[in-house]
């Protein structure tokens, strides 16, 4: 069985991360995931801190195992959210957009591990001073919020560059891709859209359905010019968005067609005017199955990925 | 050369806009174009050129040239 130091600092069995999506990366999804044997993360998006501290309370009655909470940094609740954080002694903490260094020292204190996501190397140095735990290295091939530089070119990248252990997200989503990670220098992986395609994911049927459909070409990135681009299947919502954007609308304008959309799609079902988030190696999955099942399926072509490579070495 | 045209020459080259749109009053994002990962390369490119260090919670506050300028001057 692959373990690794990740393993070891968080306390869990598998080197596996379930990424903490708005919306989805609920009680029911974390819960199951670090039950499993994973690291289960709730996204708390943008999340009040009442509702927050609910669905963590959820997890703790469903599983006595570690989870994590992916914390988006440009949340207007991102300050009280915090307070939850500490107050529950939340084990585990990823975060997005931007840099948490301010919250640290208080998380450092309760012995909550740090683990920012970063898509650049600059931006992964400069997390370093803040005396965080690890790093996730996200590729554009990700789902929902994402930088612009691949998995493939980023990962060895930001390896080289830091001095704690790199989880590598974005485009992974078979032992293939587990294998191809730890190559490249990575401890562990988190993966959003396999997870997505769990039976415990709350995600609407209709969602689920426009993830197993997906093809390689599927999904598309619109955002681009705001500066926080988001990859989501090229839907109307898609088509009107881009259209809105290279036509000069405003970022209100744009925001305001981009609100409330994500639960529409991942909740409500509607996969046309909704924003349904998801990677680029949708087009590679065909089955839903219990969470449980991905992680050890996962984890055991893996190994044996890893075992006939060797067949390179002779 | 003041802290002004430094700064100003290492936004030029950081987000590779023109020199006469950068003003002491610009902010990097609304006015020339910089999303959060420019500013944090912009940030460790002022204490590179500076030899100053930029914390974090100066650097969230830091928006403008004018906040860049102000905050050189001082900690030099």
């Amino acid at each position: 069985m692959i373990k690794t130091d990740i393993c070891d600092l968080l306390q869990i069995e598998y080197p596996i991360f379930q990424g903490g999506m708005a919306w989805l990366g609920t009680a029911e999804l974390a819960s199951a995931v670090s039950e499993a044997g994973g690291l289960g993360i709730i996204g708390a998006g943008h999340m009040p801190p009442d509702v927050f501290r609910n669905e963590i309370h959820k997890v703790k009655e469903r599983t006595s195992k570690p989870f994590g909470c992916n914390i988006m940094l440009m949340s207007p609740f991102v300050k009280e959210v915090m307070e939850v954080v500490v107050e529950e002694r939340v084990p585990v903490i990823t975060t997005g957009a931007g840099n948490p260094g301010v919250y640290i020292p208080a998380l450092k204190e309760i012995g909550t591990k740090v683990i920012p996501v970063v898509a650049s190397v600059l931006l992964a140095k400069r997390l370093l001073r803040g005396g965080i735990d690890a790093l996730i290295a996200e590729g554009t091939e990700s789902g929902g919020h994402v930088g612009d530089i691949t998995t493939m070119a980023l990962l060895p990248q930001v390896v080289d560059a830091v001095d704690v252990p790199v989880i590598a997200a974005g485009g992974i989503a078979d032992g293939r891709g587990v294998a191809a990670a730890f190559a490249l220098g990575a401890h562990a992986v988190q993966m959003g859209t396999r997870f997505v395609l769990s039976e415990e994911c709350i995600a609407h049927e209709n969602y689920k359905n426009a993830v197993l459909k997906a093809k390689d070409r599927s999904t598309v990135m619109t955002g681009l010019t705001t500066g926080h681009p988001v990859r989501i299947i090229d839907n109307q919502l898609a088509h009107k968005y881009k259209n809105l954007e290279f036509n000069g609308g405003s970022k209100e304008e744009l925001e305001n067609l981009g609100a409330g959309t994500l639960r529409k799609a991942a909740i409500e079902g509607d996969v046309k005017e909704g924003s349904v988030m998801i990677g680029q190696i949708a087009g590679m999955l065909q089955d839903v199955k219990p969470c449980k099942d991905i992680i050890v399926d996962i984890m055991t072509e893996a190994e044996a990925v890893i075992n006939n490579l060797q067949r390179f070495g002779k | 050369m003041s802290t002004f045209d430094k700064v100003k020459a290492i936004v030029v080259e950081q987000l590779g806009v023109d020199e006469a749109e950068v003003t002491i009053d610009s902010t990097f994002i609304d006015d020339l174009g910089a999303d959060s990962l420019d500013i944090v390369e912009l940030i460790m490119a002022f204490e590179e050129e500076f030899n100053v260090e930029i914390p974090d919670d100066v650097a969230e506050k830091i928006k403008t040239v004018k906040d860049t300028v102000e905050y050189i001057d001082s900690a030099k």
